[in-house]
């Protein structure tokens, strides 16, 4: 239980950093490590497959398609615009209304009965594998297409064109 | 599930089609394998289907009418882009292709029975329809549609993931049977999470079919969008939303009414008056036309606030008036924009001298937009009225009905442009296509508003 508190305190200060630095790279990079801690705590639940998952695609392919495009629009600079003090007053205000009614809903909060998990391996490739090959089936197949359509439309749109229209 | 099958089968045939250089096939193809889903999906009716695939898909009668009419209002967008794609590019099949794979997706939306099945059909139709608003690659308009779209769409697709995964937290499945069944069996008690998951599925809900205060990208995506994707979006995908919107409510939440019933009430009213007094002040057609979908879309979802026995059929009438005039209205704005190259009010100046037909036919369109008794458009909003009058929602029907008034100003600006403004404009040739979707849509217009028993007695 300890080793969740550690790992929970790290995310949450890593993912403040994220918002205070003010260099973009730097966010990125805490942003990264804000995401392996989620990875830490994907392990502590038995969740191999999200662990792996999560730090192949997230902390791997987005974060350095992040990096590279923060690299291509230059943002080192200090170049963010001041906000008008209207703008300012606006969100103020907006803020303050969702921090009231996240601490209304925090009052009715309760802490939740502890239920044990029916199958501790739930997480794990095999029994994923199987969900998905069996309950899941067809919602499994259908994103073929999904994956199809948004492949015709990279090609679509990225391909030359030899016509000028 | 045939039609599932035969429709996605479709797109990849159309697809090799491009490939071998077959471009005068891709319109026949493509129109007589949606016909053959139509029958596929028809010959369904009333066979009590139970869900299959383990309780992934349910084709039931809300289904197929839902799919027929999506298909049908396809199959006319088709016949309406008979030369329309070849003017923006070569590469024809690859937009057919991404149009029946939206239509896929739609398929999946209306017969979903598990929420992952909802989630991946809006992905499918979203993402195709991402890529079919920026097919105009050097339209610096169209760009900032698709992207504005893909943006503000993916960022909806969130909430209304969340929300989905706030259900499941509560309800430990996906199912739409078991949640309803954790509803019926909480009739105190149930885990205030799941009010959240409910909350934001409206959110996510409402972006997708742009219902105020939702609605910002409707008007950029709706004017720089081609016209003829513009109709495909403003008819059969919202339909599609209202689909699913409905599926979801009257199946799972309907216990729950005295919950949702006030935020969607509210939802309801804003959509309404934004939609229609927005529309007031335009003076691009195409831009009116997006707005008065956003009403559109309010008068829908009045059924959805009273929810009942009558709100399935109230919305597919309403639904198959709204798109048969819609798709009248799209096809006479894309042969007024070929012949005087604008969208404005002006441009159809003096239409009624110069094309009698054209003239009439949208006339006719817009007194159905606007609910004038005889079109279908009237009998539309009858039903959903008399679906909130049923439970007693008096002065929201007032409201309404004052919206209605207010829509009848801009409609009429149009017919008054077309048959009291003179205009030098010699006559716009129209093709033949155009001349049986727009006869069509005229008949179907006509023969609902007089005699609309044909469908109101199907559920």
């Amino acid at each position: 239980m300890s080793l969740f508190y550690v790992v929970a305190f790290l995310s949450i200060i890593f993912a403040l950093l994220v918002i205070f630095t003010k260099n973009p790279v730097h966010s990125v990079l805490y942003l990264i490590a804000t995401f392996f801690t989620f990875t830490i705590h994907y392990i502590i639940l038995n969740a191999q497959f999200l662990a792996v998952v999560n730090f192949i695609v997230y902390m791997g392919a987005i974060m350095v398609l992040f990096l590279f495009v923060l690299m291509l629009m230059n943002l080192n600079t200090d170049t963010e615009p001041m906000k008008s003090t209207l703008l300012k007053v606006v969100g103020a205000i907006a803020g303050g209304c969702l921090l009231v009614t996240l601490i209304g809903s925090m009052k009715t909060l309760s802490t939740a009965s502890t239920t044990a998990m029916d199958n501790t391996g739930i997480g794990l490739v095999e029994n994923l594998g199987k969900v998905l090959f069996s309950d899941f089936l067809l919602p499994f197949e259908l994103s073929s297409i999904l994956l199809l359509a948004a492949m015709v439309g990279a090609v679509l749109l990225a391909k030359k064109e030899n016509k000028t229209a | 599930m045939s039609t599932l099958i035969v429709i996605s089968i479709l797109a990849i045939v159309v697809l090799y089609l491009g490939l071998f250089k077959a471009k005068e096939a891709l319109l026949p193809v493509s129109v007589l394998g949606l016909v053959g889903a139509l029958a596929l999906a028809i010959m369904e009716w009333n066979s009590n289907a139970a869900p299959i695939f383990s309780g992934m898909m349910h084709f039931d009668n809300f289904a197929v009418a839902f799919s027929s009419i999506c298909i049908i209002t396809t199959i006319l967008v088709f016949l309406l882009s008979k030369n329309y794609f070849e003017k923006i590019s070569n590469n024809v099949a690859e937009y057919y292709t991404l149009i029946l794979f939206a239509l896929t997706g739609i398929i999946v939306m209306v017969s979903y029975h598990n929420l992952s099945m909802l989630f991946v059909g809006l992905e499918i139709m979203s993402v195709s329809l991402y890529i079919l608003a920026g097919i105009k690659r050097k339209d610096f308009a169209s760009n900032e549609a698709a992207l504005k779209y893909f943006l503000m769409g993916a960022f909806s697709t969130g909430f209304l993931l969340f929300g989905i995964a706030l259900i499941y937290g509560a309800s430990k499945s996906f199912d739409l049977a078991v949640i309803a069944q954790y509803v019926i069996d909480r009739p105190t008690g149930i885990d205030p999470i799941f009010y959240v998951g409910l909350v934001l599925m409206i959110v996510g809900l409402c972006f997708k079919v742009g219902a105020a205060p939702f609605h910002f990208w409707t008007p950029d995506v709706y004017e720089g969008a081609p016209t003829l994707i513009t109709a495909f979006m403003s008819t059969v995908v919202k339909i599609a939303g209202f689909a699913a919107f409905l599926r979801l409510f009257s199946i799972c939440f309907a216990p729950l009414q005295d919950f949702w019933m006030p935020t969607l009430l509210i939802i309801t009213i804003l959509t309404l008056f934004v939609g229609n007094i927005t529309a007031l002040y335009q003076t691009n057609f195409k831009r009116m036309l997006a707005f008065s979908s956003i009403s559109h879309a309010g008068y829908m979802l009045f059924a959805i606030v009273a929810l009942g026995a009558a709100s399935t059929n109230a919305i597919f009438i309403y639904a198959a008036a709204y798109a048969v005039s819609s798709i009248t209205a799209f096809a006479v704005l894309m042969l007024v924009k070929v012949k005087t190259g604008g969208e404005n009010f002006e441009d159809f100046n003096g239409l009624a001298k110069s094309n009698p037909f054209l003239a009439f036919a949208l006339t006719i369109a817009m007194l159905s937009f606007a609910g004038i008794p005889l079109t279908a458009g009237f009998i539309g909003k009858f039903f959903v009225f008399n679906a909130a009058l049923t439970q007693y929602h008096t002065w929201l029907v007032a409201i309404a009905v004052i919206n209605a008034i207010i829509g009848v100003f801009y409609y009429f600006k149009v017919i008054v442009a077309m048959y009291f403004k003179e205009n030098q404009t010699k006559q716009i040739a129209t093709p033949v296509y155009f001349n049986f979707v727009l006869g069509l849509s005229l008949i179907i217009t006509l023969v609902l508003g007089i005699y609309p028993s044909f469908i109101t007695n199907l559920f």
